[in-house]
């Protein structure tokens, strides 16, 4: 594979011919509906959520390159909210007002892979959310008692931020990244040798304190560092790496026949913190976790160019999907600490590599000893058994082939990436919900122009077989969600906001004039705001700042000014800034723009810019 | 030195600007006098009302609303400031608004129409149940319900406090009893059986409306004792609502079944409720959306599904949970283009099992 022009015709050629050489001869069961005709209970869940119902769960989505979360109800599929967190979103002013510009520093794009909550003993614990940006090299908290962003953390030394997971245990107090570009370190061009040698380029297992949300360290290894995960005892985090080649083609990105899922050993991390063993690059404590060098990471033979890797709710597992290879492998985490110890090989560690399907990407679980893969070439969902796949690996090839552990497939439309099961990310997989996200919709939406959103489908998972039962359209472009159980979130949810938890909340509406600095002070109670007229001049450098005073809930106001391009939304006793130049000279109406009452219109009054 | 006085006194510069925006608009204001409300020549001050004399002899008393009911609030989200005259034998004499900022505008109401649901109140006696929808009529201010129950409320209840104060009318209060913390499994229909929960029926028949059968079955009560919460709201959301609750504060559960709304719409904006309250002894309580936690389903053995729920805190103090208390409701529904109400109530009160006895 030397040729430098490639395209996906041929991607999935070799991909298909890869798999085609394993599966050969297998079997795949397609059977989709269920032979009983059930009308609720297991296999049978109703998904109906009525007029005036609640969702039994919070779904939280990335928006892929829209920079955005949003949040679904599910079952029901209905999209509650969207929260701006590296784009820009002119409806509630997030990149427009001061405090979120403060947090954006001035990077408005992003793009939003893997949302993860925060845990406590295994499980969530409601407080908060974590979202990687792969495109400015960010993560982001949520607040979920608000539902907002209320930090972001800049990752030096990295490109790809790409994997992104929470520690589990005892609570998170870190959050692992990585990087999933191989890049000079530091990367600004001031080494010309590692500058134009990819062979000096690095992937980062970057750690962040999750309460401070600022840089603990970083692991460099000559790996990249694709998607991420966190064992279930505090003790490991891990990635898979697919360019263990270090290529900067695809051709040489396929070189190997073998790639790595590296395993972090976190109290050699922890040692080496405290012995000083690192050297800071851009003023980030940079450990060396290179092959030979460190004695901090391990490296597990996979077939080549892994995919996802994901935990089983017991803690026992970490399921790595074979992407290229139609094959899962299933990693015992109780033999790490011996591989660690040198007293077997990290080969050693593999339990099983069962038969999946062509492309698997990501596993899910059910909590009743089930994995659920997606798998991309095929477009299917299978159920398959880990302990069938383990016992099948022990009684040898002949076993293997008959594919005892395959428990249902499922077609679904089409060419699945991320899958997620209810709570499956923790202790307390439900197995009760299973999204498929699917990339592409193809036929199934009204068409709506050459671009086409995706699919998102929901499968009924709680009997024996994987039952289709909804089809929602998913905009640019959510790659992986989760779904917690409502009595998680909901009592943690505000109404409304802590109306002095903002230094600059106002109780007293004031113009105030510092040279040419001009800072209003204004409340808002539908239907009026706190000033009729405001007059400043032309040049003046004006601080707008608005409290919220009406404490009913969902009795959100807007706050936009003609002509100048703001507008931003406050809601029950929030208060936000923005500051501008009135460069304008004439009379601005400043208006309401979230229906706000029966005399929403009326609520309006004047910015006067003299000349 | 002097340089910087001169900074400063720069940096000082800001201008005053007016009050509060238009919220003046809003607000009414009326100039009164207490014989407005009560024939009398000569009124003594008393702690939080006056007596009224003609000739040497006590003719009644005049009060405040703010003094007694400053909690009620309308729409607005403020009380509306009300003089009220009655006389020796509980019969009201005069009402007069002296300072509103009830939006009625907003309806396509003036602000007589809003004087005029007030003339009603003359001649009424407080002994008898007053309640929007009965007694009062809404046809002055149709559509200002929430308006409306309030202003009922602080009238009535301004005036039974009074009442109670100058002797006019009595309660034999039992002792105070206590809600038992004990816990027993029960179904919904042994719920209903022992009167855990109360339930008012309103049929098409009862509206004279068109449709069959039932318009709305609406259940109501009290869920402090665990047995009738726990069984109802399930383990999580009774132990979080009783988590939320501040001392003295109490919880009812309300929801229904049927196309009728117990809800309704008014608390959307305005943030109160104003088809339901609750009343006890001399006070009336109304819920507004902090004291409201959405409800869909009801989770005792047997229990049906439900159209509309909901828990709702009752924050005043002076509720008293093991007393009897009163549950009113007010249907609005349409004949032809012309909106009409009804007005219904029920009793309830805890089950003695789930009290404390009385010492």
């Amino acid at each position: 594979m030397s040729d430098k022009r490639f395209n996906r015709r041929n991607f999935l050629k070799i991909m298909g011919a890869a798999g085609v050489a394993t599966g050969a001869g297998v079997m795949m069961p397609k059977e989709v509906l269920l032979a009983r005709a059930e009308k609720s209970g297991k296999g049978r869940q109703r998904y109906e959520v009525k007029p005036g119902e609640l969702d039994d769960y919070y779904g939280f989505w990335s928006g892929g390159h829209s920079g955005e979360i949003r949040i679904i109800g599910v079952p029901s599929m209905r999209e509650i909210k969207r929260i701006p967190v590296f784009n820009w979103d002119v409806g509630t002013g997030w990149g427009i007002t001061n405090e979120s510009k403060k947090l954006l520093r001035g990077r408005n794009f992003g793009d939003t892979h893997h949302v993860h909550g925060s845990y406590k003993n295994g499980t969530y614990d409601g407080k908060w959310l974590f979202v990687n940006d792969k495109l400015n090299n960010r993560v982001a908290r949520i607040r979920i008692d608000y539902m907002e962003v209320d930090a972001i953390v800049d990752v030096p030394n990295i490109q790809g931020a790409h994997g992104l997971f929470p520690q589990r245990y005892p609570k998170t107090e870190w959050v692992v990244l990585n990087s999933e570009f191989q890049t000079p370190v530091p990367n600004d061009a001031s080494n010309k040798k590692a500058f134009l040698n990819p062979q000096e380029y690095y992937g980062m297992h970057t750690i962040i304190d999750a309460e401070r949300m600022s840089i603990v360290c970083q692991v460099m290894v000559d790996e990249n560092c694709d998607l991420a995960a966190t064992d279930y005892k505090g003790k490991y985090s891990m990635c898979t790496s697919y360019n263990i080649e270090k290529g900067v083609t695809i051709s040489e990105m396929l070189a190997s026949d073998y790639d790595y899922l590296i395993i972090f050993h976190w109290g050699r991390i922890r040692d080496a913190l405290r012995k000083g063993k690192y050297k800071r690059v851009n003023g980030v404590k940079v450990i060396d976790g290179r092959k030979g060098h460190s004695d901090i990471t391990l490296r597990i033979p996979v077939p080549k160019n892994p995919h996802g890797v994901n935990i089983s709710p017991d803690g026992r597992y970490a399921v790595c999907c074979g992407k290229v290879s139609p094959t899962v492998t299933v990693v015992d985490l109780e033999k790490v600490d011996l591989a660690f110890e040198g007293k077997i090989k990290p080969e050693d560690c593999i339990v099983a590599q069962p038969y999946i399907g062509l492309g698997p990407l990501h596993t899910t679980f059910d909590g009743r000893g089930n994995a659920i893969t997606s798998v991309f070439i095929d477009s299917t969902n299978v159920k398959w058994n880990i302990a069938k796949a383990i016992e099948a690996e022990k009684k040898g090839p002949e076993e293997k082939k008959k594919n005892p552990h395959i428990v249902d497939v499922l077609d679904i439309h089409y060419q699945v990436g991320h899958i997620m099961a209810t709570m499956a990310e923790t202790k307390e997989a439900d197995g009760k919900w299973l999204i498929s996200l699917n990339k592409v919709s193809k036929d199934r939406f009204l068409n709506a122009g050459p671009f086409k959103v995706e699919n998102d489908q929901l499968v009924d998972i709680s009997g024996e077989k994987l039952r289709l039962v909804h089809d929602s359209p998913a905009y640019i472009e959510p790659h992986d969600c989760i779904m917690v159980r409502r009595d998680i979130i909901e009592p943690k949810v505000k109404h409304r906001h802590e109306m002095f938890e903002h230094p600059l909340a106002v109780t007293k509406n004031s113009v105030e004039r510092k040279g040419n600095k001009v800072i209003i002070r204004m409340t808002a109670n539908a239907p009026v705001f706190g000033l009729q007229e405001v007059r400043v001049k032309k040049g003046d450098k004006v601080t707008l700042i608005v409290t919220n005073h009406d404490e009913i809930i969902d009795l959100t106001n807007g706050v936009a000014i003609s002509n100048y391009n703001i507008n931003f939304v406050i809601a029950p006793f929030q208060t936000k800034s923005v500051t501008f130049t009135a460069d304008k000279p004439g009379v601005f109406w400043i208006y309401c723009t979230n229906f706000c009452h029966a005399l929403h219109l009326e609520m309006r009054m004047r910015l006067i810019v003299e000349a | 030195m002097k340089r910087i006085l001169l900074l400063i006194l720069f940096l000082c510069l800001s201008y005053p600007v007016s009050g509060y925006g238009q919220w003046k608009f809003f607000e009414h204001r009326y100039k009164y006098e207490l014989k407005d409300v009560l024939k009398a020549d000569r009124f003594v001050k008393k702690d939080g009302y006056w007596e009224g004399y003609r000739d040497g002899k006590l003719v009644g008393y005049v009060f405040l609303s703010k003094d007694w009911t400053a909690k009620l609030v309308g729409y607005s989200g403020k009380h509306m400031e009300t003089l009220v005259g009655m006389d020796t034998k509980g019969v009201l004499t005069g009402v007069k608004l002296i300072f509103h900022s009830e939006p009625i505008v907003l309806i396509g109401l003036k602000e007589k129409n809003y004087l005029k649901f007030l003339e009603q109140y003359p001649g009424k006696s407080i002994r008898k149940d007053l309640s929007v929808g009965k007694e009062i009529s809404m046809d002055a201010i149709t559509g200002a319900t929430v308006t409306a129950v309030v202003q009922n409320a602080i009238i009535l209840g301004s005036a039974r406090k009074v009442a109670a104060l100058t002797g006019m009318i009595e309660y034999v209060e039992g002792p105070e009893r206590k809600v038992s913390r004990e816990y027993s499994r029960l179904t919904w229909k042994e719920l209903l059986d022992m009167g855990a929960l109360k339930k008012i029926t309103v049929t098409y028949k009862d509206l004279g409306i068109e449709g069959r059968g039932v318009y709305i079955d609406l259940y109501f009560g009290v869920i402090t004792p665990p047995s009738i919460g726990r069984n109802i709201l399930g383990d999580r959301v009774y132990a979080e609502t009783m988590k939320s609750l501040k001392k003295g504060e109490s919880a009812i559960v309300v929801f229904s079944r049927g196309e009728g709304s117990f809800k309704g719409a008014g608390f959307a904006r305005g943030g109160v409720f104003d088809r339901f309250n609750i009343s006890q002894e001399d006070r009336v309580y109304v819920f507004r959306d902090m004291d409201y936690r959405f409800l869909t389903e009801i989770k005792a053995e047997g229990a049906p599904e439900i159209k509309e729920g909901g828990v709702f805190i009752v924050r005043a103090r002076d509720f008293k949970e093991a007393r009897p208390f009163k549950f009113n409701l007010v249907i609005p529904y349409r004949v032809g283009g012309k909106k009409e109400f009804k007005a219904f109530s029920a009793e309830y009160r805890v089950p003695d099992r789930f009290l404390h006895s009385a010492k």
